[in-house]
C-alpha cells in the first residue's frame, strides 16, 4: 500500500513562560527567563496509507491539534520526522498545501462576504484546477448533496451546517491526496451530522482520498473509521482496528434499562440522578465488583458490566430489587464506552 | 513560490477584488455614510490649514499653497494603504482568536492571501479629494506640467505610499509577538498626520526620527521637494525610491517571519 503520511518518532515541545500572579507578577514576567518546557506531542510514530479514514482521537489537550498542525506544515516538530506525500511539510509548506485539504469545524476558510460558488472559483485558480477537473468535481458534488440553494448565498448567511458542508466541499475541490477534518460535526444537528458523514464517506470512496478525522463524537467514528489512533498527554495509546479494540473489551457488556415511562420521569437531570443512585446501590450490594458504571443515555440508563467480575443476570436481579424495569436490552460495549475506558486509563 | 509568478497573483487578486466590490456595493448606505464622514474629516483639516495661513503668511518659508500641495500629495500617497492593506487592522483579532491559522493552509503566499481578502472602497473618496487639492495647488503655484514631470510625480507617489504601507505592515506584525497591539497601529497611523508638514518645522531630533526610524518624512516631504524646491533637492530625495522598496521589503519580511512562527491557539 502506498504510504501517504509517515510520522517517525515525532516530538513537539513548547516553551511556556512560568507566569506569576497579579500585576507585580506580570511586570516581573516581562523580564523573566523562567521557562517551562511542555511536551505537547511525545515520540509519536505512525503510517497512513492512501484511501484510509483514520479516526484520530484523544481527550481535550491530548495533542491532536498539534499533530495536525505539524502534518499540515504550520508547526515544525522539535524532533522526529514527518513526511506527507513524500515531502517535509514544514519546509515545503506551500507545495504540501497543494496536496492537502483542511477543515476546522468552527472556522470557515471561505471568503465571508462572497457566495460559495465564487469562493470555489477563486480556489480553482489558487490550486490551478483545470476546467475539466473542476466541472467533474462539481458534477460529483451535485450528485452527492443538494447544493443548489447554498451555492449562490454569501457564506456569512449560511447556517453552521451549510457552512461546514461548503468547507468540506472546498477542501476536496482540488482533489488532494489527504484531507484533515478537525471536529467537522461539532455543534451540528443529527440530520446534518448524517449528511456530512455520508458525504465524507462518498468522497473518500470516489476519490480514494485519505482522511484524518479528529472528533469527540463516536457517531462519526462508527460511521467512518475502521482504524483509530488514540493519543493522550502527547503519547500514542492505541493504533489499530476498531473491532480489535472492542475485542479487547469483549468481556464487557452493557445492560440498558428503562426505569420510567412518562416523559417527566425521564428528564435529563432525573435520569442522571437515577443513574448515580443505581450505580451506588449496585456497588453496595456487590462489594466484589469494582468496574461497574451506570450512565444515563437518552431515555435509557446504561450499566456497563465486566462479566468476569459478575454475572449479567445477577446485576439485572439487583436492579429489579430496587426499581421497576419497564424495558431491557443487552448490548456489546459501544465505541463510546471503549474510548472512555481508554481515556480513563484502562489500557495500561 | 517560484512557479507562481506575478501573473498568477494578479489574476487571483482581480477575481477577489471584483467579487468583493460586488458584495460591498450592495451595502449602499454604509458606503455613502462612510464617504460623507471621510469628506468631513478632510474638510476640517483643510479649514485648519486655511485658518493658520490667514494669520501667518508662511511657516518656515512654506506658503499656503505649498502646504496644500503637501497635504494633497500625502492624501494620494495614503490611498494604497487604505484601500489595499486595510486588513492589517484586523490582523491582531485573527491572531488572538486563532483564526489566523486558516491563512496557513493555502498553497500561496500568506501575506498576499491575507491582504487580498479586504479591499476598502472608502479610500477612493480620499483619493479624489487628494487629487483635487493637488491640482488646485499645482495651478496656484504655477508649476507647469510635462510628461517628464508627470512621470516623476507618479514615481514620487508610489515611493511615498510604499513607506506608509511598510510602516503599517510593521505596526500590524507586532501582534505576532505582543498582545494588545491596537495602540501601536493607532500610533503608527497617527504619524501620517505629521507627514503633511515639511520636516524643516521640526527640531533636529524629530527630523532624524521621522527620516530614518519612522520614515514618514518620505510620505510627502522628500518626494515633494522635486516639484516645490527643484533647485535644492537633497540626496535623500533621489534615493528615496530605493529606500522605499527596501523598507517595504523589510516590513514584508518581518510580517512573514511573524506569520511563519505563528502556532495558533488550541481548538
Amino acid at each position: 500500500m502506498e504510504k501517504i503520511i509517515t510520522l517517525n518518532d515525532v516530538t513537539k515541545e513548547f516553551k511556556v513562560l512560568n507566569r506569576k500572579e497579579g500585576l507585580r507578577g506580570s511586570i516581573k514576567d516581562l523580564f523573566s527567563r523562567d521557562y517551562n518546557i511542555v511536551r505537547a506531542v511525545c515520540n509519536i510514530s505512525m503510517e497512513v496509507s492512501r484511501g484510509e479514514i483514520v479516526g484520530y482521537l484523544g481527550p481535550n489537550g491530548a495533542g491532536k491539534s498539534t499533530t495536525i498542525k505539524m502534518m499540515t506544515g504550520v508547526l515544525e516538530p522539535t524532533s522526529g520526522e514527518i513526511l506527507v506525500n513524500g515531502m517535509v511539510p514544514y519546509i515545503k509548506r506551500t507545495q504540501n498545501a497543494q496536496n492537502i485539504g483542511v477543515v476546522f469545524g468552527q472556522r470557515s476558510q471561505l471568503w465571508w462576504a462572497l457566495p460559495v460558488i465564487e469562493s470555489f472559483n477563486i480556489l480553482k485558480d489558487i490550486y490551478q484546477v483545470s476546467d475539466r477537473n473542476y466541472s467533474d468535481m462539481m458534477e460529483l458534488y451535485t450528485s452527492l448533496v443538494d447544493i443548489e440553494d447554498i451555492l449562490h448565498k454569501p457564506v456569512r448567511q449560511l447556517s453552521l451546517g451549510q457552512r461546514t458542508l461548503s468547507d468540506i466541499l472546498a477542501a476536496f475541490l482540488h482533489n488532494p491526496s489527504t484531507v484533515f477534518l478537525d471536529e467537522p460535526t461539532i455543534g451540528l444537528d443529527v440530520s446534518m451530522k448524517g449528511k456530512i458523514r455520508k458525504l465524507v464517506k462518498a468522497l473518500n470512496k470516489e476519490k480514494n482520498t485519505t482522511v484524518i478525522l479528529t472528533t469527540h463524537d463516536m457517531g462519526d467514528v462508527d460511521a467512518l473509521c475502521r482504524r483509530i489512533v488514540i493519543i493522550d498527554k502527547g503519547s500514542l495509546l492505541y493504533d489499530n482496528d476498531i473491532e480489535n479494540l472492542k475485542g479487547f473489551f469483549g468481556s464487557y457488556r452493557t445492560v440498558k434499562v428503562r426505569l420510567g415511562r412518562e416523559a417527566e420521569e425521564l428528564t435529563k437531570e432525573n435520569l442522571k440522578r437515577l443513574a448515580n443512585e443505581l450505580q451506588q446501590k449496585l456497588l453496595d450490594t456487590h462489594p466484589e465488583v469494582n468496574s461497574l458504571t451506570a450512565i444515563s443515555n437518552e431515555s435509557w440508563i446504561d450499566v456497563l458490566v465486566h462479566e468476569d467480575e459478575i454475572d449479567i443476570m445477577k446485576v439485572v436481579n439487583s436492579i429489579q430489587e430496587h426499581y421497576k424495569i419497564y424495558d431491557l436490552k443487552l448490548e456489546e460495549i459501544s465505541t463510546e464506552s471503549v474510548i472512555r475506558k481508554i481515556y480513563e486509563g484502562e489500557m495500561q | 513560490m517560484n512557479k507562481k509568478g506575478l501573473r498568477f497573483y494578479m489574476r487571483i487578486y482581480k477575481k477577489i477584488l471584483a467579487q468583493d466590490l460586488k458584495s460591498k456595493l450592495s451595502y449602499r448606505a454604509d458606503f455613502v455614510i462612510s464617504s460623507i464622514g471621510m469628506i468631513f474629516t478632510n474638510i476640517s483639516a483643510f479649514i485648519t490649514l486655511w485658518i493658520l495661513f490667514q494669520n501667518f503668511p508662511t511657516v518656515m518659508g512654506w506658503n499656503y499653497h505649498e502646504m496644500l500641495f503637501l497635504y494633497g500629495f500625502s492624501l494620494i500617497a495614503l490611498t494604497p494603504v487604505q484601500c489595499f492593506f486595510d486588513n492589517n487592522w484586523s490582523l491582531r483579532y485573527y491572531v488572538f482568536s486563532g483564526d489566523f491559522i486558516k491563512y496557513c493552509f493555502r498553497p500561496i503566499n500568506i501575506f498576499f492571501y491575507y491582504i487580498s481578502e479586504v479591499f476598502d472602497i472608502k479610500g477612493v473618496g480620499q483619493f479624489l479629494f487628494g487629487i483635487g487639492t493637488l491640482i488646485y495647488s499645482w495651478q496656484k503655484l504655477e508649476m507647469g506640467m510635462s510628461v517628464l514631470i508627470f512621470i516623476k510625480l507618479i514615481f514620487a507617489l508610489v515611493t511615498a505610499s510604499l513607506f506608509m504601507v511598510a510602516l503599517m505592515n510593521v505596526a500590524a506584525a507586532t501582534c505576532f509577538w505582543l498582545m494588545g497591539t491596537g495602540y501601536i497601529m493607532v500610533t503608527a497611523f497617527k504619524f501620517k498626520d505629521y507627514a503633511k508638514y515639511p520636516i524643516t518645522i521640526f527640531n533636529t531630533v524629530f527630523r532624524f526620527v521621522f527620516t530614518f526610524i519612522i520614515p514618514i518624512a518620505f510620505i510627502a516631504y522628500y518626494p515633494s521637494l522635486v516639484f516645490l524646491r527643484p533647485d535644492e533637492i537633497p540626496i535623500l530625495t533621489w534615493i528615496s525610491p530605493l529606500i522605499g522598496v527596501l523598507f517595504f521589503y523589510i516590513s514584508y519580511k518581518i510580517w512573514m517571519k511573524g506569520a511563519i512562527s505563528y502556532d495558533g491557539t488550541g481548538s
